[in-house]
């Protein structure tokens, strides 16, 4: 994206949280039984709910976003999962799914964020950075206690 | 008349200048000796609430209170004592008794009040001037009324027990026992902590009196499994025992395997409840493992029709494919489930639910169902090279070393985990003649493991790699793998949260094994549950109420795939209130 305004910098935010969405509904399409499901979309409700967040803070013409960075677990860079969806996905396949996902998100954002020479936009994307940050915390944490409970 | 009679009414001079003996006013306090028995202190973080106090006052002088802004927690009861001196003969006993030492007595006499009922007060709640008195009577150092020291339990030798699968515990003898039963006070702190809150002073109390078939009626009331849970139970009674406050808890898991072990299978239906008349319902249950088969045996006794439909070719779950036999030898797990057959619950081995035996199926045949799946899936190490050949999942290796099958370790192994799954994987291979490490990403104090399994996993010779975060396994060019991990410390990163293990940069190792165990943790197969069946769910956790009951009405679920602590009592403890909840369901009164 070169030189975005902050319309289009939430612009991108926002497709790419509709992206995540379409993220679980093609999960969900695959899905074979209650338990994936009620997992996909509960974590599909999510997405939704940042992409009506930030349809109202593009409406409003100013980002509120804490500027407070999560804590890192450190479990996303470390986490290797084949992201091809298949019908048989663990809990444990889910997670690891949502994580890397966020993490990627996260990533683009500081990438952005550093490569824009507008204070306003830099600051935007910054945000969005940290706010990908705090999603894959909310995975990372689920991961470290329902998953590797033993490790 | 004699001299002295002249001299007597002079003599009376020499003590006129001594200082008396008795006091001008009887009011003014004279202190009293530094051991004196005065009124009463209680330190109230450290009583427990036991109430031993209380049943060793001859004269009534003290009850345990509730106390405000003081809830029961597991080995406290929440209450405290409470001393009446128009009682109080100061005879110090329950000073003495005290088992967590927290009872004293100031040497404070002296106390006047025209309000009679000030005298019965609540020592350490109720401020008095002797609170912080540093002087009075308080139980001499090395001095007990109650035995501290458990009576030990003779087990193998490490070296001898690596060399088979033999039971590493040999058990009390009677004598022994009955010695050990008698530490106990019967406070009864015990019983909320445990998940199925069993009767612990009343078998404890069979054991001391030698009444063993009023012990094995006690332990039946609640739990189906004694042999198998006096042998592998989480023991949170034993954390609870306010014997333990001040010296070893009571030994309450041997206690309970003695009584177990002593009646004669052949003798128990003698001695329980048999089943009631028959109901006419049919109930299935999903799982043979002790939460299944403890909803099985309750609902069985209520003259319920149970059909066990289990997808391993024997029963017990991972009581039997998950524990091993040196811990819990198959013969006590049998005895058990034996006795659970015998009042007609038929459990069909190898037939899994799934495409085949539909869960809709079970839901039109039967009355109710109750599932007890737990947690069979084991999950990966999610790392680069996982699916290496020479990578076996923990679960998987003792479900074969219980079928007898040769398990091919090798002689270098590596443990990835910290719990009671990576433990027995552990002492398995040690058992198979393997040298073993256990890598464990955080430390030793932060590992779920009972604390008794990673000891004696270490005194068998297993090596401890704490703070060791799994980055890679690679292949190795002389054969097996090699696992590649990243050492960490331990890093506070917020307030009121574990510390988390950070990678110290540069600190990579890695170590040639010929297996590396994956035992990380486990989930649940749910994938024979379908959106038409209705069961609302939760990340992969059907969702329940306190009696198990699921949002498909006729549906129940429990044990390790619903509850958190995921250990056998708490299954146990999840069907039989389940079993209550069918009951219910089914027009009974749910007893």
């Amino acid at each position: 994206m070169e030189h975005p305004t902050f319309a289009e910098a939430l612009d991108f935010a926002i497709g790419r949280e509709k992206a995540a969405v379409a993220f679980y509904d093609e999960l969900l399409s695959l899905a074979s039984f209650a338990a994936q499901k009620s997992t996909l979309a509960e974590f599909r409700a999510m997405e939704e709910g940042h992409v009506s967040k930030l349809e109202n803070m593009k409406a409003g013409g100013k980002l509120k976003l804490s500027a407070k960075a999560a804590v890192d677990l450190g479990l996303a860079e470390r986490l290797a999962l084949s992201e091809l969806p298949v019908s048989g996905m663990t809990y444990q396949d889910i997670l690891v799914s949502a994580i890397k996902k966020e993490e990627r998100s996260g990533a683009l954002y500081a990438n952005l964020a550093a490569s824009s020479p507008d204070a306003e936009i830099r600051d935007t994307f910054s945000l969005l950075a940290v706010e990908e940050g705090r999603h894959r915390r909310y995975f990372e944490e689920l991961y470290d206690s329902e998953v590797a409970r033993d490790n | 008349m004699d001299i002295k009679d002249f001299i007597a009414p002079f003599a009376v001079w020499k003590r006129a200048f001594e200082k008396p003996f008795t006091v001008k006013k009887p009011i003014d306090q004279r202190p009293g000796a530094p051991r004196y028995r005065g009124f009463h202190k209680n330190d109230v973080e450290k009583c427990v609430g036991c109430g031993t106090c209380e049943a060793i006052c001859m004269n009534k002088a003290i009850d345990l209170v509730p106390v405000a802004g003081r809830e029961a927690k597991a080995g406290d009861s929440g209450l405290r004592p409470k001393i009446d001196y128009g009682r109080c003969c100061w005879c110090a006993l329950c000073v003495d008794i005290c088992p967590s030492g927290s009872l004293s007595m100031s040497n404070e006499y002296l106390w006047i009040d025209r309000d009679p009922d000030a005298f019965r007060y609540v020592p350490g709640v109720d401020k008095k001037p002797w609170d912080e008195a540093k002087l009075g009577y308080a139980r001499a150092e090395g001095y007990r009324l109650l035995e501290g020291k458990r009576v030990e339990m003779a087990e193998l030798p490490h070296a001898e027990a690596i060399k088979s699968f033999l039971e590493l515990v040999r058990g009390y003898s009677r004598e022994q026992a009955e010695k050990e039963a008698d530490r106990c006070v019967s406070c009864g702190v015990c019983v909320a902590s445990c998940p199925v809150h069993m009767d612990i002073p009343g078998y404890i109390k069979a054991v001391r009196d030698g009444d063993l078939t009023t012990g094995l009626r006690l332990l039946y009331e609640t739990n189906p499994f004694p042999e198998a849970c006096g042998r592998v139970c989480t023991h949170l009674c034993e954390e609870a025992c306010s014997i333990g406050s001040g010296g070893d808890p009571v030994a309450i898991r041997w206690l309970k395997r003695y009584i177990a072990d002593q009646v004669e299978l052949s003798n128990y239906g003698q001695i329980l409840p048999r089943a009631e008349p028959s109901t006419g319902k049919k109930v299935a249950v999903i799982g043979a493992g002790p939460g299944g088969l403890s909803a099985a045996y309750y609902l069985a006794l209520l003259g319920h029709k149970v059909t066990v439909f289990e997808k391993d070719e024997a029963a017990g779950g991972m009581l039997r494919y998950g524990i091993p036999e040196y811990r819990l030898p198959y013969p006590a797990l049998d005895k058990d489930i034996g006795y659970i057959e015998s009042l007609g619950v038929e459990i069909k081995r190898g037939a899994a639910v799934g495409p085949g035996l539909s869960l809709a199926s079970l839901r039109r045949d039967f009355d109710a169902v109750y599932i007890s799946t737990g947690l069979p899936l084991a999950y990966g190490l999610e790392i680069p090279g996982d699916s290496h050949p020479s990578v076996l999942d923990g679960v998987a290796v003792l479900a074969a070393a219980t079928r007898g099958e040769a398990l091919g370790l090798g002689a270098k192994v590596a443990v990835i985990g910290g719990g009671n799954v990576a433990m027995d994987a552990a002492r398995t291979a040690l058992r198979n003649g393997a040298s073993v490490d256990i890598l464990y990403r955080r430390r030793e104090e932060d590992m779920p493991a009972d604390p008794q399994e990673i000891a004696e996993a270490k005194a068998e010779g297993a090596r401890l790699i704490e703070k060791a975060i799994p980055l890679e396994v690679k292949d190795a060019e002389e054969g097996g793998a090699r696992f590649v991990w990243n050492e960490a410390r331990m890093v506070q990163k917020e307030e009121g949260k574990r510390p988390v293990p950070e990678t110290i940069p540069g600190a990579i190792r890695e170590e040639r094994y010929d297996s590396i165990i994956a035992a990380i943790g486990q989930g649940p197969e749910l994938s024979f549950v379908t959106e038409e069946d209705g069961i609302a769910m939760k990340r992969f956790k059907p969702q329940v109420s306190r009696e198990g009951k699921t949002s498909a009405g006729k549906v129940f679920a429990g044990g390790d795939l619903v509850n958190d602590r995921k250990d056998a009592i708490s299954a146990i403890a999840d069907g039989h209130r389940a079993a209550q909840g069918i009951d219910r369901l089914l027009g009974g009164k749910g007893a």
